[in-house]
């Protein structure tokens, strides 16, 4: 439920972008979570649009979650594969737990569209 | 420290940069953490901590692992040598802050009223209570007891030096597969009321290789609070760590 927490520091965030822009309001905004940063996204869309009436320029702004996949990099034979499991990956090919993370922690918001 | 309370300071936007622009609607490029403002305060902490020469230890664990009860045969065994400072999470009530002040060290309760994690801000103001509460001294050692929960607490860095995960034997084997995040952001992992492993089925060695398969780096206790099996190794352990935090200031 610290998914909670996150929307509203996202919301705090995008009421001072906003005023410091002189926007309007914000209509959407675009973030990234990846399927390893423990983010449960329906709780934080959830959180996300309850809250936002609260904030006088963000009442319609739109969340636009990209979801991340986790995807490893086997550093014994090269494969790059993504997993499903969030625990104890093999490498799909030769089967090594010897593996480098390459993606599946972003946890970011990348743009904001804000009308002025 | 202090110009992080109260809330006026400035938030920063930088990397932002405008990228399209028609007569109303304009895309404004942010590309920063969701946890930003957590990571920022988080530092102030770290540095605050570093200046002071506190060595800041976060501990987290389900509700019952025994946090509490370490806590409290720590302060008895360290406090002779050290000054032990702890905030103690919880989403209600003062006991735990009780329960260890009457062991000897200081304590502020945090209460997230509802929130099952703690965050830097509330670390930050609990900090700035403490040190009040010492007299404007500070301690050797900060314990921030978290929270009791393996999911949350994992993702908010509060500015700890050192982050511990506990598991008690009645828990289960299975908490590392489980909650990959909360081992593989720690440090340390602590296997609580040893004495009751003949009576569960727990294999501490499975445990401890699926730990370290998720987080090589981890260093692992194993110990009971009740029995004192594998106590002494916990405070020589914490003893090495606040002599390195002193001599490396």
């Amino acid at each position: 439920m610290h998914e909670t927490s996150i929307a509203l520091s996202l919301l705090n965030s995008l009421s001072e972008l906003a005023e410091k822009e002189r926007a309007k309001e914000v209509t959407k905004v675009r973030v990234r979570i990846g399927k390893l940063s423990g983010i449960v996204v329906d709780s934080f869309v959830f959180a996300f649009n309850a809250l936002k009436p609260d904030y006088p320029k963000l009442g319609r702004a739109e969340l636009l979650v990209e979801e991340v996949p986790s995807r490893y990099r086997c550093l014994d034979c090269g494969n790059e594969f993504e997993v499903e499991t969030i625990y104890f990956p093999e490498c799909t090919r030769c089967r090594s737990v010897n593996l480098k993370l390459i993606s599946g922690e972003e946890l970011e918001v990348v743009d904001v569209e804000i009308e002025v | 420290m202090c110009d992080v309370c109260g809330c006026g300071h400035d938030h920063v936007h930088e990397n932002r940069a405008v990228v399209s622009d028609d007569s109303t609607r304009r895309v404004v490029e942010i590309k920063k953490s969701l946890l930003d403002e957590n990571e920022r305060i988080a530092e102030v902490n770290r540095k605050h901590f570093d200046e002071k020469g506190v060595l800041a230890v976060n501990l987290i664990s389900s509700p019952g692992s025994g946090k509490t009860t370490l806590l409290e045969k720590t302060i008895e065994a360290l406090k002779g040598e050290f000054k032990i400072g702890v905030l103690e999470g919880d989403i209600e009530t003062e006991r735990d802050a009780e329960r260890v002040r009457a062991k000897g060290a200081y304590a502020v309760q945090l209460t997230t009223g509802g929130a099952c994690h703690l965050e830097a801000p509330l670390v930050h103001k609990g900090f700035h209570a403490l040190e009040k509460q010492m007299n404007g001294g500070a301690p050797d050692i900060l314990f921030i007891e978290n929270v009791g929960n393996l999911v949350c607490p994992s993702s908010f860095y509060l500015g700890e030096h050192v982050r511990v995960v506990l598991v008690s034997v009645p828990e289960g084997p299975d908490k590392p597969a489980k909650y990959p995040k909360a081992f593989k952001t720690s440090n340390i992992f602590i296997i609580t009321k040893s004495d009751l492993i003949p009576y569960f089925d727990f294999d501490v060695e499975k445990v401890k290789r699926e730990a370290l398969s998720l987080n090589p780096n981890l260093k692992v206790f194993v110990l009971s609070a009740k029995t004192g099996e594998g106590l002494e190794e916990w405070f020589n352990y914490l003893k090495e760590l606040v002599r390195r935090k002193k001599g490396g200031k």
